[in-house]
């Protein structure tokens, strides 16, 4: 009873995964490509935050590998900052539920914040301000990108 | 957290440092193409309804206007082919070969958005079409970069103003060789380490010098759009503009590596060249009668005598293909 309790709908969470990663790659009109929240990042930390025993580290650093490959980055860079991404989550996850959702949203901004970090130090000098464009647009992005999982975790009822 | 950590550095350092590797990317990158897939689904989607619903009118527009570019290029097609004779021929005296035409492959892109900072674009044909590291991606108007990454069912293409990409060409009027570089952002290139007194002027075309062997000769890299020589500074500020439309070609084509030397592009397997094969055709008697009227009395009897001999063999490896 208990085992099928635990594996039940683990099933929702990968496709809401894979939605983010067609997300991330869905074309773009030109001006609007510098501004694309970064959804994966977002879902994970979601998931993250609502059942940390079903996404765990090694769930966001096999993601973060499978953007790896999608996107063409060195292996490894995306996995690292995910896995770091989802450790920090886990880590507070009992405080962050209490927060509101403003104050979610500044976590969120300090997490994507980090893992673009990450990217950038990996990819060389080449900076533009515009490159710090999808941190801000997570951070507006993450009271909607709550309830539309908030909601599909509570119709699927996943655990 | 500790193992993740070790587990990304462990790739970290594999991957760039290391080409043990490939093989697990290229499987990796196999394992999301679906994903890759379905994103461009609904750009195709468009384009087929797009294309499906065009009035009559507006295809019969089309046609005549290709038909009429089709004759254009046709004609223009029987002088190339009379002057690539003669330029065989010539260097023949001078004793050294040169490939004039490549075959090549058409291979469409994903319409998927990558990091918008990182020059590259996926095409939907892999290992599996024999596309390799280092191929050559042409499109209609001239180079758009060479093959990166492959997996089995696509691969990765990064282009000119991709800023870790060189090319090496060479100025079309003067033959001038340089190097030009991508900047990254925007479409723009950059002419590398001339100096001030070299004669580069706006305008110029650069094509592919053929050195480093990566790229054919004669390709159309770019134009200059902008010369100019700071002060204090040791070589001069160039800009190219590429000529390839990288932002809006759907279509690229692969060049494949060619050992044989082909005079006409009549028997290449690919169906883009065998559709021009049917236009071509006609234009071959009148490149011929052209050939002997060029040809000084001298050598006529030799050039008549190889000619036939590798169109012959042309057509025996036209057949094995």
């Amino acid at each position: 009873m208990a085992t099928s309790a635990e594996s039940r709908n683990g099933f929702v969470i990968v496709i809401t995964v894979i939605i983010a990663m067609l997300l991330m790659l869905a074309p773009l009109p030109d001006f609007a490509r510098y501004f694309r929240p970064e959804w994966v990042v977002m879902t994970l930390i979601y998931w993250a935050m609502a059942l940390p025993h079903r996404v765990s580290i090694g769930v966001g650093w096999l993601t973060g590998l499978l953007m790896d490959a999608m996107m063409g980055t060195t292996l490894g860079i995306m996995a690292f900052s995910y896995a770091l991404a989802v450790y920090l989550i886990a880590r507070f996850h009992l405080q962050l539920r209490q927060y509101p959702l403003w104050q979610q949203a500044l976590t969120i901004f300090s997490v994507v914040l980090l893992v673009h970090l990450i990217a950038i130090i990996a990819a060389g000098p080449e900076i533009d301000w515009i490159i710090w464009m999808p941190v801000l647009t997570s951070t507006l992005m993450w009271p909607i990108m709550y309830a539309v999982l908030r909601k599909i975790r509570r119709t699927f009822q996943v655990s | 957290m500790m193992l993740a950590l070790l587990a990304s550095l462990a790739l970290f350092f594999l991957d760039s440092r290391l080409d043990y590797f490939k093989p697990v990317r290229s499987a990796l990158s196999t394992l999301v193409y679906p994903i890759q897939a379905t994103a461009s689904l609904p750009t195709n989607f468009a384009d087929w309804m797009g294309d499906f619903f065009q009035d009559r009118e507006q295809l019969q527009e089309q046609i005549t206007v290709m038909s009429a570019t089709n004759k254009l290029q046709s004609i223009r097609l029987q002088k190339m082919q009379a002057l690539e004779r003669e330029n065989m021929r010539l260097r023949e005296l001078l004793g050294s070969s040169f490939r004039l035409q490549e075959r090549v492959q058409v291979a469409e892109l994903l319409t998927v958005d990558l990091d918008p900072f990182s020059q590259q674009v996926i095409i939907d044909k892999g290992n599996n079409y024999g596309v390799y590291v280092g191929q050559p991606v042409l499109d209609a108007h001239g180079v758009m970069g060479q093959v990166t990454e492959t997996s089995h069912l696509s691969s990765r293409v990064v282009l000119l103003t991709d800023p870790s990409h060189s090319i090496p060409v060479q100025i079309n009027r003067n033959g001038l060789r340089a190097v030009v570089t991508g900047r990254g952002l925007g479409e723009e290139l950059q002419m590398d380490f001339l100096p001030h007194n070299a004669d580069v002027r706006k305008g110029d075309l650069l094509v592919t010098s053929g050195l480093g062997g990566r790229f054919p000769v004669g390709y159309p890299v770019g134009k200059v759009v902008s010369v100019d020589f700071p002060q204090g500074k040791a070589f001069a500020d160039i800009k190219v503009e590429p000529a390839a439309n990288l932002s809006t070609s759907r279509e690229v084509m692969l060049v494949l590596p060619g050992e044989k030397i082909h005079t006409e592009p009549l028997l290449a397997p690919t169906p883009a060249a065998s559709e021009a094969q049917a236009t071509a055709e006609p234009t071959v008697p009148a490149m011929s009668a052209e050939q002997e009227t060029v040809t000084p009395a001298a050598s006529s009897a030799e050039t008549t005598v190889t000619a036939p001999q590798t169109q012959t063999e042309e057509a025996a490896d036209g057949d094995k293909r």
